[in-house]
């Protein structure tokens, strides 16, 4: 295992444990009884539904946390539960740290007026309001005066591009223009954790990409917390600092893009990572061959992604060094690894 | 397969046990009817075991208005206090649109001051009707408003208009608190329903009576009575679209950082707001199906014009009065429809300062201006001239002396006929069946339909018709409902499925059943009486004019919602236009109808009450007469026996309608 290098060592800023969310007449009883022992048959027997079964993982300041599964997997429950949406049935949450559990109704409002901001599916913008006052709302809730919160939402609305349109109403503008709206807004209590349920999957292919660009765009500038829920493979990858997969209320396997694809844990995640192109996830480090010194041809960064790298590579017939950040030479890269990398074939070890 | 083997055999067996419950509840009323005579109990509830319930509360109910007393202050006392509180904003609204407002100073002096000039009402209200509606709308509006004039009815419509706004906004914001409250806690919603049902069902004549005493015989206590009906559908819509709000929005209002109070007005109420303008304009068409009725009480205005009419049969007043009410619905139900579809945009930004945003306010307020100043050189502009005014009331009667003796032989012929060989029989019929047997096989139908608690209902429910002493008039009540719905339906059915599978049928079938639904419920009653006189066949025809309209939307809707792939796979095998129909529409449709012929009994029923009026004899007429003779407690109790008896059709048919559904479900399947 090769833990990515950005965030291996920050703080936890979510800490999920043991969380379980059961559905059904006899969820509590059943929770009671058996605690974190229930197992599938008697879920069955009862007929109820698990939409979170044991779900534990930690999310860390400033990276990328992507939830990934197919419809019905467990992903909003398990963001729901973290939000405090939802209470789970079993199992405990940290989040910024307060524990869900025995937060009081106020504190949990002023957690989430200040810690946490959120971005929906179907953008959930207020129908009566103008989209400036939309981006203004959760300061107004907080009684800012008029004047502060509106400038605040027109500086907001030049962030996410959206400036001279504070004067529309949610129904005339299009659907990437309504979720910047939604992003706008969840920005502007400048909250340390960032949620995003799936906040692309109702836009089009091309604005989609667009708003993921600019969702990148925005992170770099902010550097939030960021708890990010699709069903996209390919956006996951794409945004992900770390993937959890999840199956039927189960975490499968948390990992890097790239060692999900390396490393599938289950058939069910080699499944997804099937068609994605290898040479845009793996990374120099994980299919580098041993050191060899005397090499003078310019080395590459072992964090660097084959599919950058491979062009140089590939117009060389020597192999090419491989240096780690303080510039030492930890390995070297040749044309036959790349060009594996490049055809989606396991790389030979 | 075992299991679907061991489910038909259960349900064979139900079936058999179904059958033998049925024919054991109807020999049973055969034997009885056969076998006992007019003196034992199976057959007619002796008159010395009723409760008399009635006039037990007749008796508290007054003791508690007029006698009982805290500190010497009485609850009539209170009650009056009270309304002299809401008749403020009725009277200011009554003076500025057409009364004025006279001050007695201590002295003995008088001011007055004049109220607005009719040209400066109607082009307000006009422009009011444009900005919402755009120039259709306004267009009614303006022509409903020189109707007034035209016809001098300009200050009784004034009253009833401004105690139609008062009434609306209180039954709005009360139903909008009721249903924010039962939307929030699930246990008061459980009380709340119920009491919705109750209210709704019971006629309105019952708890004139109570309010009468309460309030007293003026235009607050109509309005207060006005309210109480118009309320409950308010506030379930409210809890209803609540509901409805996706969960992503209740989220955000959550997620958003709202505290209690500020996720429900801030978020859910604007977010259902939608929905909530839906149930204001329900309200306003409520409000106007009680402005007759609340006359009986001393609403006054357009109501009192039709209803003195109709007591003098001066049957021209009546139809000018009714006209003018009809225009006035149907203006306040354009209106309110315009503004629950309005989307602002953004052209009407805020960067515009007041008066541009509001150059109609302003052109109003200068318009009026103008008209006051104009007042002292003509004063014609204060008060619309007599002479400019006319009456077709002398056309109408003489109109109806022409219709009535020309074409008085057919008209005798049908009624003669409907009455002597239809209507007769099945009254005697329904009468002389043993009361014990009549439950006996509505209960057995019941407990088929819906199990035990279905059949618990009825038994209950029926015997307190018997208990309390009400049998015979319920029998009465039923049989002209009865009849009156399958006179509907046998129009109905026909129409709505011809309108549902042919465009051109229904262009000119649904406006005219649009128009229709917005006439008050009263209003109905005039041309029939003018036609067929006062009697049971004239309340025969009353009811099925009005439950008409909705019987044909349902049939319409029922052949309309069928998906198209269902009617592509009858067309695919080969059907002819016929066996399309019998074999795959009509089943199709079979559970709309059902919803369909459930609204049509529901509305045969509201209307039923009010046929009271031209002379029928049911139940109807016993809460007609506790009004006149002030019996709370009777006009309550025959009231819910109405009540009772609507809520176990409804019931029973709901719950047939379901059935049927689930059937058609699983033979598609
Ligand atoms: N309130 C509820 N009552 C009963 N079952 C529920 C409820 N909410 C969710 N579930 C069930 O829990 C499971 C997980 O639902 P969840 O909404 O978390 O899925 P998801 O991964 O977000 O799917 P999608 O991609 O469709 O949003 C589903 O099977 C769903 O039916
Ligand atoms: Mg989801």
């Amino acid at each position: 295992m090769t833990p990515h290098p950005s965030t291996t060592d920050r703080e936890a800023l979510i800490e999920c444990c043991s969380v379980w969310k059961l559905y059904g007449d006899r969820a509590e009883a059943l929770a009671a009884r058996y605690g974190q022992n229930i197992s599938t048959e008697i879920l069955k027997e009862t007929g109820t539904i698990s939409a979170a079964r044991d779900v534990t993982f930690d999310v860390r300041k400033g990276e990328i946390f992507v939830i990934m599964g197919l419809s019905g997997s467990g992903k909003s429950t398990i963001l729901r539960c973290m939000t405090g949406l939802i209470e789970p049935t079993l199992g405990s949450l940290k989040v910024a740290g307060t524990d869900l559990k025995t937060a009081s109704y106020e504190e949990m409002i002023e957690i989430r007026r200040h810690k946490m901001g959120m971005v929906f599916q179907d953008f959930a913008l207020l129908p009566h309001l103008t989209v400036l006052d939309n981006i203004a709302f959760p300061l107004r809730v907080q009684g800012i005066s008029k004047t502060l919160r509106h400038s605040k939402a027109r500086e907001m609305m030049d962030l996410v591009g959206l400036s001279g349109r504070g004067n529309h109403w949610p129904h005339e503008l299009s659907g990437g223009q309504q979720q910047r709206v939604g992003i706008a807004r969840s920005l502007m209590t400048e909250p340390e954790i960032w949620f995003l349920d799936e906040p692309f999957s109702a836009l089009d292919p091309i604005i989609r990409t667009e708003m993921q660009n600019e969702f990148l765009r925005l992170q770099n500038l902010l550097q939030k917390s960021i708890v990010f829920v699709t069903h996209d493979f390919d956006e996951a990858v794409r945004l992900a600092d770390r993937i959890a997969i999840m199956e039927g209320g189960c975490v499968v396997q948390i990992g890097t893009p790239e060692e999900l694809i390396t490393r599938p844990a289950t058939p069910y995640v080699t499944e997804f990572t099937k068609n994605i192109p290898r040479s845009k996830v793996v990374r120099v480090r994980t299919v580098m061959g041993p050191a060899n010194k005397g090499l003078l041809i310019e080395p590459v960064s072992a964090d660097a992604l084959v599919g950058d790298i491979a062009q140089r590579v590939l117009s060389y017939r020597d192999p090419v060094p491989v240096t780690d950040e303080d510039g030492q030479i930890i390995g070297t890269i040749d044309a036959p690894k790349v060009a594996a990398v490049l055809m989606n074939k396991e790389a030979e070890t | 397969m075992t299991d679907v083997a061991a489910q038909n055999r259960l349900r064979q067996s139900s079936q058999s046990t179904n059958a033998l419950i049925l024919s054991m509840s109807i020999l049973f009323a055969a034997l009885v009817w056969l076998l006992t005579d007019h003196g034992n109990w199976l057959r007619y509830y002796p008159e010395n075991w009723e409760w008399n319930i009635a006039s037990k509360i007749t008796q508290a109910i007054k003791y508690l208005v007029n006698d009982a007393a805290i500190n010497g202050i009485t609850l009539s006392e209170v009650t009056r206090s009270f309304a002299d509180v809401l008749e403020i904003p009725m009277l200011a609204l009554q003076g500025i649109l057409s009364e004025g407002f006279t001050f007695y100073h201590a002295n003995g002096e008088i001011t007055f001051i004049p109220s607005m000039p009719w040209p400066a009402v109607v082009f307000g209200l006009t422009v009011f009707a444009w900005w919402a509606g755009g120039r259709r709308v306004a267009a009614v509006s303006f022509i409903t408003l020189t109707y007034f004039l035209i016809f001098d009815l300009w200050e009784p419509a004034m009253l009833t208009l401004s105690s139609v706004v008062i009434a609306v906004l209180v039954s709005f914001v009360l139903g909008l608190l009721l249903g924010v409250w039962g939307y929030r806690s699930a246990r008061a919603n459980a009380v709340l329903v119920p009491v919705y049902d109750v209210m709704q069902t019971i006629p309105t004549f019952s708890y004139l009576v109570p309010v009468l005493l309460l309030f007293g015989f003026n235009p607050v206590a109509a309005m207060i009575a006005t309210v109480i009906y118009a309320m409950p559908p308010m506030a379930r819509v409210t809890t209803l679209a609540l509901q409805r709000v996706p969960t992503n929005i209740s989220d955000f209002g959550t997620m958003g950082g709202c505290n209690r109070r500020q996720k429900m007005w801030l978020v859910m109420v604007p977010a259902a707001r939608q929905n909530l303008l839906i149930g204001l304009n329900q309200v306003i068409m409520l409000t106007f199906a009680m402005v007759i009725i609340a006359s009986v009480i001393g609403a006054g205005g357009l109501g009192g014009k039709v209803y003195q009419g109709l007591k003098s049969l001066k049957i021209g007043d009546a139809v000018e009065a009714g006209i003018a009410i009809t225009l006035l619905a149907i203006a306040l139900d354009q209106i309110s429809r315009a503004i629950a579809v309005r989307r602002p945009n953004h052209v009407h930004g805020n960067a515009k300062s007041f008066w541009e945003r509001h150059v109609l306010v302003a052109a109003t307020l200068v318009f009026t201006l103008a008209a006051c100043f104009l007042t002292w050189v003509f004063p014609a502009l204060q008060t619309y001239p007599d002479r400019l005014t006319i009456s077709t009331g002398s056309f109408w009667n003489d109109g109806i002396l022409w219709i009535s003796d020309t074409f008085y032989p057919q008209i005798k012929a049908v009624r003669e006929t409907l009455i002597g060989y239809v209507m007769r029989p099945v009254k005697t019929f329904l009468l002389s069946v043993p009361w014990t047997g009549f439950v006996a096989v509505v209960s057995a139908v019941s407990f088929i339909i819906g199990g035990t608690r279905l059949a618990l209902m009825s038994l209950g429910l029926l015997c307190f018709i018997a208990i309390t002493g009400y049998w015979e008039g319920a029998m009465v009540s039923l049989y002209l409902v009865g009849l009156s719905v399958i006179v509907t339906l046998i129009l109905a059915l026909p129409i709505g499925v011809w309108a549902g599978l042919n465009d051109t049928a229904d262009r000119i079938v649904t406006p005219v059943i649009d128009t229709l639904q917005t006439m008050p419920s009263f209003v109905y009653l005039i041309p029939v009486v003018m036609l067929v006189g006062v009697g049971e066949f004239a309340g025969l025809i009353a009811i099925v004019a009005y439950s008409l309209p909705p019987g044909i939307r349902y049939a319409k809707q029922g052949i309309r919602n069928i998906a198209a792939s269902s009617v592509e796979v009858a067309d695919m095998s080969g059907c002819t236009a016929r066996q399309k129909l019998w074999h795959v529409q009509l089943p199709l449709a079979l559970p709309d109808f059902m919803l369909g012929i459930n609204q049509t009994i529901m509305f045969a029923f509201s209307m039923l009450v009010i046929t009271a009026l031209v002379g029928t004899r049911g139940l109807e007429h016993d809460t007609l007469v506790a009004i006149s003779k002030v019996q709370p407690g009777e006009g309550i109790i025959a009231g819910l026996g109405i009540a009772f008896l609507s809520i176990i059709t409804d019931r029973l048919i709901g719950q047939a309608g379901r059935n049927m559904q689930h059937r058609v479900k699983r033979n598609i399947r």
